[in-house]
């Protein structure tokens, strides 16, 4: 309800005045708009359409020759299998496992980093953001190497202990939590540099304040920081999610899915559906079921982290 | 309020507009369904055809300059100069890559002319013959011609009375032993190559201790250097018509339990067999500095690289063990040319002939040389390619006892369903009864 601006008297504003609201503030701002149109005919193009693409796709039989209708029967069989539902809860523990580590750690080794000087905070930031620029593929081969049951690094440390080696990757309930030490594991280098922004960015008189009331650091971290770091955890906590919900390469080097079906993913599925078995369709279908899943992740955090802020 | 009514106004557009566009291509066809019928008689037109043939391969045996394209580069000039004005278009695809590739180039309706396809391998299968996207070749050869390939070669590329690539060559899979460690443990190599699954079992026995094993091999999707074990008492995935999963008769889980005792009873294998670490594995097999297997099964291709420079092995090729069948079982391969769908009956032509060119008596002689397999061609094989390379002639022979894959459509997604339940029994996660039994439920699913 707003207040119109005639006779004085409490009306509701029409949609079409919104758009023209819209469409002045556009010609107001023409020259920023036609410095973004490039940016937004790319997004148009690469990432609009194929996403509609996928969404059409999800109701059709889409031969290499020939189109066909199906309606939902797609998500049905999507539903109904087993494969993909093994998938979907392999890729859901992977999540609420890898997300949270991903955020804590970033975090942590942030506020270790934060109070250093620019040259060492230079060289943290490069130190832990390298992994990030190397390739997933390197680094899963270098970890499979670590995972090898007879040469591997883990059963050599672990064999100091007197401990038996552990299958890591070859067994049933060893291997996804394998994948997951991996993850959580590999230094989160674009969180940490995000929280760094984000820190340097908290007024110092804020900590100062808080000093001469008599806050130990660790609440000084816990009252101050946090609180004003909920926007770039917000962030953080979508990216990591949906880069966590899509995790694939990790899976098609070291495990390819296996043992059984323990390792399998949402992503690794849709990309047999479609590359292996050529069914389009279906794999359009899973696409679509896996955007809502992390649509919904996405607009669940926005809310808990809104009523936090 | 009003923002959030925009957005669902919005939301209602685009989803009519996709209904619409879903609804508006229903049962369309933008090409046709069948497989295109034989070109129409072109006379000697094709000759005067010009334009680009573009084929795709896979890296095969270095030249002194180590360029493992020659071979087909030498080839494309030929026809150029027998054909001036076509173009040869080669596009090096590594053998790794080929499959994913060419599935994209296919999904995309961007695929090359010619390319080199096992048919039994999921990049092109019996599904893209249905629909249209790789030509018959029969048209273009004469009944006296393809008399000259090896039925079963031949067989593997027929559908529905009609031919969908040129047999090029032929691979199975064989037991490689490394003599250096037969030497060392003082065993000896069964004669002739041949052994009983009893006999099999004593000399892996006699083979391990000190870090080596005497056998090891992996499960993984599309690898079958495992699965003649499994059919060494007379197992089968599937039933003769392929309407029914068969791999859980008593014939296939005493099969499967053999190879799982080399791990758990008689303990010839290390622990990680049945992973799928593939490349470790042909380390640990071939490479003198991780030396530490003493048999590993592999298809042909592996003997020419154990007779390379830089996995020199002193070996030698022998059989799959003997089960209750009484004679060794192993698994074939047929690798050939495939020619994609063709617009211009010309260019089809043309295209044919550069097949043919690279598929000749000859060529298939220069391959079963230089690139470790065995020719598809009746003629090549009169030529005794392997009279200088007994290792090859041995798996020759090897080729008789081969057995062929079952030819569904669908036959990648049931290979997953039994190799995973292959790797959980390998780990002892499952006997192999309850292993091969798990698989009917998906494979049955499939098979609906």
């Amino acid at each position: 309800m707003e207040v119109g601006t005639s006779h004085n008297v409490v009306t509701k504003k029409k949609p079409s005045s919104k758009l023209k609201n819209t469409w002045k503030e556009m010609k107001k701002h023409k020259v920023a708009y036609l410095f973004l149109l490039p940016k937004l005919l790319f997004f148009a193009i690469f990432m609009l359409v194929p996403i509609v693409w996928a969404f059409v796709l999800s109701f059709l039989d889409y031969g290499i020759f020939e189109i066909k209708w199906v309606g939902l029967a797609h998500y049905f069989t999507a539903f109904q299998s087993e494969i993909f539902k093994a998938s979907l809860w392999n890729t859901f523990l992977y999540t609420i496992v890898t997300v949270p580590a991903f955020i804590i750690t970033a975090l942590v080794i942030a506020t270790l980093i934060s109070p250093l000087g620019k040259v060492s905070q230079t060289f943290f930031r490069s130190a832990f953001y390298l992994p990030t620029v190397t390739s997933m593929v390197i680094i899963a081969m270098v970890w499979r190497w670590m995972y090898n049951y007879r040469y591997g690094l883990f059963n050599y440390i672990i064999g100091w202990f007197g401990f038996e080696p552990v299958n890591w990757l070859g067994a049933s309930d060893t291997a996804l939590p394998s994948l997951m030490i991996m993850s959580i594991l590999i230094p989160p280098g674009s969180g940490i540099i995000i929280y760094l922004a984000a820190m340097n960015n908290i007024s110092p008189t804020l900590y100062e304040a808080a000093k001469i009331d008599g806050a130990n650091a660790f609440q000084r971290w816990y009252k101050i920081t946090i609180p004003l770091l909920t926007q770039t955890t917000l962030y953080l906590v979508i990216l990591s999610t949906i880069g966590s919900f899509q995790v694939f390469t990790q899976i098609i080097m070291m495990t390819g899915g296996g043992p059984g079906y323990s390792t399998e993913t949402i992503v690794h599925v849709i990309y047999k559906t479609a590359f292996r078995d050529f069914n389009f369709g279906l794999a359009s279908a899973q696409s679509v079921i896996l955007f809502f899943i992390i649509m919904v992740f996405a607009i669940f955090q926005f809310k808990i982290f809104r009523d936090k802020n | 309020m009003i923002s959030k009514k925009f957005l669902f106004l919005s939301l209602i557009l685009v989803f009519t507009v996709l209904i619409s566009v879903a609804c508006s291509s229903g049962n369309s066809s933008t090409e046709p369904k069948e497989p295109t019928d034989p070109p129409t008689e072109t006379g000697e037109a094709w000759k005067e055809w010009k334009g680009e043939i573009t084929i795709w391969d896979g890296p095969r045996w270095r030249d002194a300059a180590e360029n493992q394209y020659h071979w087909l580069e030498a080839k494309a000039a030929e026809f150029e100069d027998l054909y001036p004005g076509v173009k040869v278009k080669i596009v090096q695809t590594p053998w790794a890559e080929m499959g994913d590739s060419l599935s994209v180039a296919i999904a995309g309706r961007a695929w090359p002319d010619i390319a080199p396809v096992d048919i039994s391998g999921s990049a092109v299968s019996i599904n893209h013959i249905e629909s249209g996207v790789i030509e018959a070749i029969d048209p273009f050869f004469t009944a006296e011609e393809l008399a000259d390939f090896y039925p079963n070669a031949l067989a593997e590329y027929e559908y529905n009375g009609k031919h969908y690539g040129v047999p090029n060559s032929m691979s199975v899979h064989v037991m490689l032993l490394n003599l250096d460690i037969f030497e060392e443990k003082g065993v000896e190599p069964p004669a002739n190559g041949k052994w009983t699954y009893d006999e099999f079992v004593k000399k892996m026995e006699a083979l391990t201790g000190d870090g080596v094993y005497g056998f090891s091999t992996y499960i993984l999707d599309g690898y079958y250097e495992a699965w003649p074990f499994l059919l060494m008492d007379g197992g089968y995935p599937l039933n003769e018509d392929l309407t029914e999963y068969a791999f859980d008769s008593p014939e296939a889980i005493s099969g499967l339990q053999k190879l799982v005792d080399l791990k758990t009873k008689y303990n010839v294998a290390p622990f990680e067999m049945g992973g799928p670490d593939v490349g470790q594995t042909w380390q640990e097999w071939g490479n003198a500095e991780r030396r530490s297997l003493a048999v590993t099964p592999w298809a042909t291709w592996a003997i020419a690289a154990a007779q390379g420079d830089n996995f020199k092995t002193n070996f030698m090729v022998a059989e799959y063990p003997s089960g209750k069948l009484g004679e060794s079982v192993s698994i074939g391969g047929v690798g050939g040319w495939v020619m994609f769908a063709q617009q211009d009956d010309n260019k089809k032509r043309m295209t044919a002939e550069f097949v043919k060119h690279i598929s000749s008596t000859d060529e298939q002689f220069v391959m079963s040389q230089n690139y470790g397999t065995f020719p598809a061609r009746i003629s090549t094989a009169d030529l005794d390619p392997f009279a200088d390379n007994p290792e090859m002639a041995r798996a020759q022979e090897i080729t008789e006892q081969a057995v062929m894959l079952p030819r569904h459509p669908e036959w990648a997604r049931i290979d997953e369903a039994i190799q995973r339940e292959l790797q959980l029994a390998l780990n002892g996660e499952k006997t192999a009864e309850q292993a091969l039994s798990d698989a009917r439920r998906v494979v049955e699913s499939i098979l609906k």
